[in-house]
């Protein structure tokens, strides 16, 4: 299955500057995507839509990962994919250029709380976003127990039109 | 060197970005036809097109590829372009529907840019619309002749160039109430509007120009909206004034969040796909007597339009 994403070029810088911004003790900042969704031709292709930054008091210190996100947070994230029915996407950079990787991190939290979003939204997909400066990779669920897929375009619609996530 | 070496100046990485790119291209006429013969010679990869019509004699004065032993065989005019398509560059990908674009939108939501060559005015307002759902920058195309006093006429067309968050066609006065009401008090009546290759050409390679500033630009003066008005009289093409009174104007007609199938269900995603309206075409340049569409299919054709056109009203 090819899955394909599309956004905005104005709502990409928004994303950027957003998650480019420190915070007093979280190392990364992390935001959520909602995108509604259209069956394609042997894929899927994710229209993004709305971006929620997460709040400064929304992250908490963790022991094992320095700081983390709180439920507050994921309430905020669902409640804005509840109604209409929107796929959630966690989104967050590693800065650098070239094709960005998870971390193990990522990985692993992942697949704690994705899953989860099926209960209150079961008939979108949900994923996980990473940024580097020009590029993107994702990976989403298709189900609460199914394999997940790589995203295998990101267009950017703007003035150019680019298969990157980073140029203007 | 490659074929494509001439045209290097519109970056190093222009030709594989052209080859990935995929253009939709709804109605191949006189706009249509155009448009895909240029996009061909540009290397664009891959191709949607659609048009439900046969080639008649009438459209010999303007259709690129159309020639006299098409006419006598009632060719498709998809059939028309893929044959060009390939001649130019066998490696395209085409995927050709003998049909209204409207049955095939789900294969055009693919689309990277949609270019329409549609003469009807609610087909213009559907294609914008389509277009905004699933973030495509749409180029529409349109020309006309109008008799302004007896034995006199005036030559126009416009070539637009829209997108998600910018001025629609609404906005721009190309879709009207009342272009939309004339166009349904007309509906039915016998007889072609004035049509002629020469402004279609020049609308058509406006329009190819813009798709190839979307993709590969080549200078820093570009737009995510464009009107271009065509004086056909005085041979000018210059962009329309109401562009800059509606720029960066929020669009009242679309809700920029209304995008995707707001049917969409996860469960649906594994759905066997919508009955095919492909033409299935080799690569290989075949003479026109072996690729042909029957013309008693053109009845069925023609029954399936009529009714169409009442289901989209």
């Amino acid at each position: 299955m090819k899955v394909t994403i599309k956004i905005s070029g104005r709502m990409l810088d928004e994303v950027r500057i957003d998650l480019a911004r420190p915070h007093p003790f979280a190392w990364e900042r992390v935001g959520f995507l909602t995108a509604s969704a259209a069956k394609i031709p042997r894929g899927l292709l994710l229209l993004v839509d709305k971006y929620l930054s997460v709040e400064d008091e929304d992250y908490e210190q963790n022991d094992i990962v320095g700081a983390q996100i709180g439920s507050d947070a994921m309430r905020k994230a669902v409640q804005l994919a509840y109604r209409p029915k929107r796929a959630l996407l966690h989104i967050h950079t590693h800065g650098g250029y070239g094709k960005p990787h998870f971390s193990g991190v990522d990985l692993r939290s992942a697949d704690e709380f994705i899953p989860g979003l099926f209960s209150p939204i079961p008939s979108m997909p949900h994923g996980l976003l990473v940024l580097s400066d020009d590029e993107a990779s994702g990976k989403l669920w298709l189900g609460p127990q199914e394999k997940t897929v790589k995203v295998n375009e990101f267009i950017r619609v703007d003035l150019h039109l680019s298969k990157k996530w980073g140029d203007k | 060197m490659t074929w494509l070496d001439r045209q290097s100046f519109l970056g190093p990485e222009s030709d594989e970005i052209l080859s990935q790119a995929r253009i939709g291209i709804l109605g191949l006429g006189g706009g249509g036809s155009h448009v895909v013969q240029q996009l061909a010679h540009v290397g664009i990869g891959h191709f949607v097109i659609a048009d439900s019509d046969v080639i008649t004699s009438t459209n010999l004065n303007r259709l690129v590829g159309g020639t006299q032993k098409s006419v006598e065989l009632s060719t498709s005019k998809v059939e028309i372009a893929q044959r060009l398509i390939k001649a130019i560059n066998p490696a395209a990908r085409v995927s050709g529907h003998v049909a209204n674009w409207q049955e095939v939108s789900e294969e055009l939501r693919s689309c990277d840019i949609i270019v329409g060559g549609l003469d009807s005015v609610r087909a213009k307002d559907e294609a914008d619309s389509f277009c905004r759902r699933f973030m495509i920058p749409y180029i529409d195309m349109g020309m006309d002749v109008f008799e302004t006093s007896p034995g006199n006429f005036l030559i126009s067309g416009q070539v637009v160039l829209t997108g998600p968050g910018q001025p629609c066609l609404r906005c721009l006065g190309i879709v009207t109430e009342e272009g939309l009401a004339e166009e349904a008090r007309r509906y039915g009546a016998a007889g072609g509007r004035p049509q002629v290759v020469w402004p279609n050409g020049l609308l058509a390679s406006s329009a190819v120009g813009l798709v190839i500033q979307m993709l590969t630009p080549w200078n820093e003066s570009r737009s995510a909206v464009a009107f271009l008005e065509y004086d056909g009289n005085r041979h000018e093409l210059r962009q329309a004034d109401i562009l800059r009174r509606k720029s960066g104007k929020p669009c009242p007609h679309h809700n920029e969040g209304d995008v995707g199938d707001p049917f969409f269900r996860l469960a649906r995603l594994q759905d066997s796909p919508p009955k095919s309206t492909k033409t299935e075409y080799t690569g290989t340049v075949l003479p026109e007597a072996e690729v042909s569409v029957a013309g008693n299919i053109n009845i069925f054709r023609s029954l399936k339009d009529k009714l169409l056109k009442t289901l989209f009203q």
